[in-house]
This record gives structure tokens, C-alpha cells and sequence, in this order.
């Protein structure tokens, strides 16, 4: 059961200029579903089509199993979101921001603080926002997406302006959400290092195009597969004939020797083989690509 | 539907408080009888006179009209409707009001029921400025004899709607332009101008075809001092007209903005 699925998704904001291109994004129920890609990727243009706040032009989207052009207000009153910059009122303190929002939901006040605990702001109810930091306007913001106990949270790049311990705590706070009440969370940003640890499932999108989704596993699998061993040696042009004879995909590139990843015993195995044939080797390791060079690798592609 | 509504009206409501709009309105309602207050107050001498006039209600109303609606009513018309509507896209509000589960309808009649509104509150506060503004001086120099006749109340309220319905198409036409531009200085620059065309029209042939002119009109008629009569309709229903007209473009260009933030 997907809890958000788009279909064929695309959208232009001048005729010929695809921003997005035949988007199928898949988010399973219960899931992280970190949506990543490069500043003016789509990923921005992607949530504000599934929130309804673009027009939609091609395709199809459905939340909670549900058209979202036929059930907007039901799916909005299941939905908690943060797109881009905060939307707080300066004017007005963090209790009457939420306070405002709690007449349209029709939540119990008690909410409110508990929301303002939850992100860390308790003392923070009767301060004006416009007193705030980018910081404490982002956790402000993500405690008015949570003000109506949604089911779904859609965070676009919820970390800008969070110091390194914000963005920790962040996390933690965001994985409890999802692991205690079982919130579904679709959340974008362009470093892949920062939501690693915190995703299920990742989409990676560039250029308005879907380049990879699935687990987080699957991606990791992916950057097995790209994992090699390298070599250097006293002389790599006898040593990659001598390589080749026990692998035949050994290939030489920059002054190294390089070879699939491969069991440890046939890497001791390849070793012993060289130094008995007489070869200095001076340099033996795996080389692991890590998950944002995986990110790199399939968004220069 | 109707408790949707309310919850969603009560909701803009807030955000109007303390906001550059609640406060232009405020001040804006006291500004005129605040100064016939201090007027009065300095020439005293005056007031008897004025005070034992027939009808002094009715006349202390419709000068402090004079003063109020050719210029300064239609221009805190223009300031405060775009100040409302500019409290969303100042504080990129318009995306998080636009995936709260309301009907975009909701949204719509919400935010224009709290401009009408906060516009009602300056003319209660005028009216009320004005009634303090002609009470307090004869209050504080108890020699004065305060006016005979009995508070008008009525006819009062009726004057003070007439203006409200004059002014009911700046209202609308200024909300629309707020609601489409994001930019404060296209519709303030827009209405700006509209009022100082409208004063330039006033003894224009075509003068009841500009709504902006209505509430200067309705004065001049109120002191029988208007050149033209209007040969098409009464002019409160050609400012209902007007109202309706913008207010259901101003609709339907809400419904169909390709970005809602």
C-alpha cells in the first residue's frame, strides 16, 4: 500500500521546458522516504504538486489511496507539511500561530504546547516570531505541521537553518514520529549524508527525472556493485597480465589496478599470486564508494 | 459547512491582530475626530454656537464626512485591504493556508468577510469618534449647554452605511489586486492612483462610470452641492453592482491562479 503515488507526473512552467518528466514516485505507508536531488532537481516543484498547490497539468497523483483532485480537503486534514521557507506570522506570537491553525483543524488546545514541547520551543509560547531565529522558525514550523496529529508529513528541506545539534535532534525527533505513531514521512533535501540515517526508502530525482527509487538497501546494494578493489604494484603492466589470468575483468586506469569487489580469501588469493610471480605490491585496498558518490555517480549520468 | 466557515473566519480574524492593517484602522476611524476634538477643544468659542444649531448631529456628521471621504477614507480603503492580503505573502502564508483542509471557497469568503469587517470597525469607529468627538469638549467645559435634541441614532447608522456601501467597490477591486500581485506596491500604487483620478473626475459628465468618486458623490449629494444627477441608477445601487461585479472576478481569478504558494 503506497501512501503517496504519482503517475506519469509531469510539469512545465513554459511550453517545451519539462520541470518534471514522467514522475512515479512510490511511497510506501509507515515509510522515511527521502526525496533527494540537486538544487533545481524538482523536488520542490514535485511537493507542491502533491500538496496541491500548483495546478497539475499531466498525470495522475493519489494520497492515502485517494485522487487528490477529487478529495483535497479530506487528504489535507490527514496531512501535515512544511515546503521550503517557514509560513509563520511575525506579527504574532508561536501560541497564536498554532492557536490560528487549531480553529481550522478543530484540535483540542492542549495541542498546542505539546506540540511547542515536542520541538523543543516550551518557553517560547508567548514570543513573538518575529523575535525568532531561522532555527527556532523551522521547529516552529514543523510544530504546526504537527499540530493536527497528521498521518502523513511532507517536510521539504527541513534542516535549512538548523545548527548540526538541531539537525540531530531533528532526526531523532522525526524517526520517533515515525516509529511511535507509525507517520508515513516524505522528506526532500539535496545532501544525501544528512538523511541517510534517517530514511527507509529514498527517491532520487535530477534534471525532473526519477533516477532511482527504493529501499535503502537497494541503494546500498548499489554501492556494492560499484565497489573495487585497486592495486599498485612495482610493475602494473605485468601485473595486469598475471591479474587477468585468475580475473579477467582486471583493467588498469590512473596509475592503478583495478578489480570487481571480490571475496576476501580471492583478494589474499590474487595477492599471493603476484607475489610469487616476483611483483612488489605496494598498495591493496577496497576501494567503497559512499552513498553520496552512488547520489553523484547516478546524477552525473 | 457554516461552522467551517466560522472556524475559518475566526482564524483570519487573528492574524489580524496587532497586524499594520488592525492598527491603520484603529487610528484611521480616531484620526478625523481626534482632530475636531482638539479643535473644538482650542476654539471653544465656536462650539456654543454650533452646539445650538438644528440638527447638530447630523451636520457634525457630515463634516467630519467632508473631511473624510474624498481623500482619506478611499486611501485607508486602498492601505488597509492590501495590507490584509499582503500579511500572507509577506510571511509566505499563502502555502500553508492553502493546505490547511479547507475548500478554496472557504478561503475566499474567510479572508474578504474579515476585510469587510475590519472596514465596518472603521466606520464604527468613526462613528463612535464622531460622537465623542462633538460630546467631549461639552463634557470637559461643563458651561457649554450640550445640544438639545436627542441623539439621532438612526439616521446616524443610516449615513454611516450609506458611506459603508460607497466605499463596498474600492473594497473589492483593491482585494482582487491584492490577492493577484505579490508585489504591495502594484495594488497600493494602483489604488493610489485610482483616488487621485477619482478626485480629478469629480466634476467629470461620466463621473458615476469611476466607483472610486462614490464616497466624494455621496457627500456632495448629502450637502447638495453635486453638478450631475447619475441618469442611470442611484448610486448605491451602482456601487452594489460595481461590488458584486469585482467581487465575482476577484473570485473566479482566486480559483483559477495556477500557484497557490
Amino acid at each position: 500500500m503506497y501512501c503517496i503515488e504519482t503517475t506519469h507526473l509531469s510539469h512545465q512552467f513554459a511550453p517545451g521546458k519539462n520541470i518534471l518528466d514522467d514522475i512515479n514516485l512510490q511511497v510506501p505507508t509507515g515509510s522515511i522516504y527521502g526525496f533527494l536531488g540537486p538544487n533545481g532537481a524538482g523536488k520542490t516543484t514535485t511537493l507542491r504538486l502533491i500538496l496541491g498547490l500548483l495546478k497539475k497539468q499531466k498525470g495522475e497523483i493519489r494520497i492515502f489511496g485517494q485522487s487528490l483532485a477529487q478529495n483535497r480537503v479530506a487528504i489535507l486534514r490527514k496531512l501535515g507539511s512544511l515546503i521550503e521557507t517557514p509560513s509563520l506570522y511575525g506579527h504574532l506570537t508561536a501560541a497564536e500561530n498554532l492557536l490560528l491553525l487549531q480553529k481550522i483543524y478543530q484540535c483540542p488546545k492542549s495541542r498546542v504546547p505539546e506540540v511547542l514541547e515536542l520541538v523543543g520551543l516550551p518557553d517560547t509560547a508567548n514570543k513573538k516570531v518575529s523575535q525568532f531565529s531561522l532555527g527556532m522558525k523551522q521547529r516552529l514550523s514543523i510544530a504546526v505541521a504537527l499540530l493536527n496529529q497528521p498521518e502523513l508529513l511532507i517536510l521539504d528541506e527541513p534542516t535549512n537553518g538548523l545548527d548540526p545539534n538541531g539537525i540531530i535532534e531533528m532526526r531523532e525527533l522525526l524517526k520517533r514520529l515515525n516509529q511511535e505513531r507509525g507517520i508515513t514521512i516524505l522528506i526532500s533535501s539535496h545532501l544525501l549524508a544528512e538523511i541517510e540515517k534517517l530514511v527507509t526508502h529514498v527517491g532520487i530525482i535530477h534534471k525532473g527525472q526519477l533516477l532511482f527509487e527504493g529501499t535503502l538497501p537497494d541503494l546500498v546494494h548499489k554501492q556494492q556493485e560499484s565497489s573495487r578493489v585497486s592495486l599498485v604494484t612495482n610493475d602494473n603492466t605485468r601485473s595486469l597480465q598475471l591479474l587477468q589470468t585468475l580475473q579477467p575483468n582486471a583493467q588498469q586506469q590512473n596509475g592503478k589496478l583495478l578489480l570487481p569487489l571480490l571475496p576476501p580469501e580471492q583478494i589474499a588469493q590474487l595477492n599471493r599470486h603476484l607475489v610469487q610471480n616476483d611483483i612488489d605490491v605496494y598498495h591493496l585496498a577496497v576501494e567503497k564508494n559512499d552513498l553520496e558518490s552512488i547520489f553523484m555517480e547516478l546524477v552525473k549520468n | 459547512m457554516a461552522t467551517i466557515l466560522f472556524n475559518s473566519i475566526q482564524s483570519e480574524w487573528m492574524k489580524t491582530k496587532r497586524s499594520a492593517a488592525f492598527w491603520l484602522v484603529l487610528i484611521g476611524g480616531f484620526f478625523i475626530p481626534g482632530i475636531l476634538t482638539l479643535m473644538y477643544m482650542v476654539y471653544i468659542k465656536r462650539l456654543g454656537a454650533i452646539y445650538s444649531a438644528e440638527k447638530f448631529w447630523e451636520k457634525w456628521l457630515i463634516n467630519g464626512w467632508e473631511s473624510m471621504s474624498i481623500f482619506l477614507l478611499p486611501m485607508g480603503i486602498v492601505l488597509a485591504t492590501s495590507l490584509i492580503a499582503q500579511l500572507e505573502y509577506k510571511n509566505n502564508g499563502w502555502k500553508q493556508v492553502h493546505t490547511t483542509p479547507q475548500s478554496l471557497t472557504t478561503v475566499f469568503v474567510a479572508k474578504y468577510t474579515v476585510v469587510l469587517l475590519l472596514m465596518l470597525q472603521l466606520f464604527v469607529l468613526f462613528g463612535l469618534g464622531m460622537y465623542l468627538a462633538g460630546a467631549i469638549p461639552a463634557w470637559y467645559y461643563g458651561h457649554i449647554p450640550y445640544p438639545k435634541e436627542t441623539f439621532p441614532w438612526g439616521r446616524f447608522i443610516q449615513i454611516n452605511a450609506s458611506f459603508y456601501v460607497m466605499a463596498l467597490p474600492i473594497v473589492a477591486l483593491q482585494f482582487l489586486l491584492s490577492l493577484q500581485f505579490k508585489n504591495f506596491m502594484v495594488s497600493l500604487g494602483a489604488g493610489v492612483g485610482l483616488v487621485v483620478a477619482s478626485i480629478m473626475v469629480l466634476s467629470w459628465r461620466y463621473v458615476y462610470l469611476v466607483p472610486y468618486t462614490y464616497g466624494a458623490i455621496h457627500m456632495l449629494q448629502l450637502q447638495g452641492k453635486m453638478r450631475f444627477k447619475s441618469n442611470i441608477l442611484d448610486i448605491h445601487y451602482l456601487a452594489l453592482i460595481y461590488f458584486i461585479g469585482f467581487t465575482l472576478l476577484s473570485y473566479i481569478l482566486y480559483l483559477t491562479k495556477k500557484e497557490k504558494g
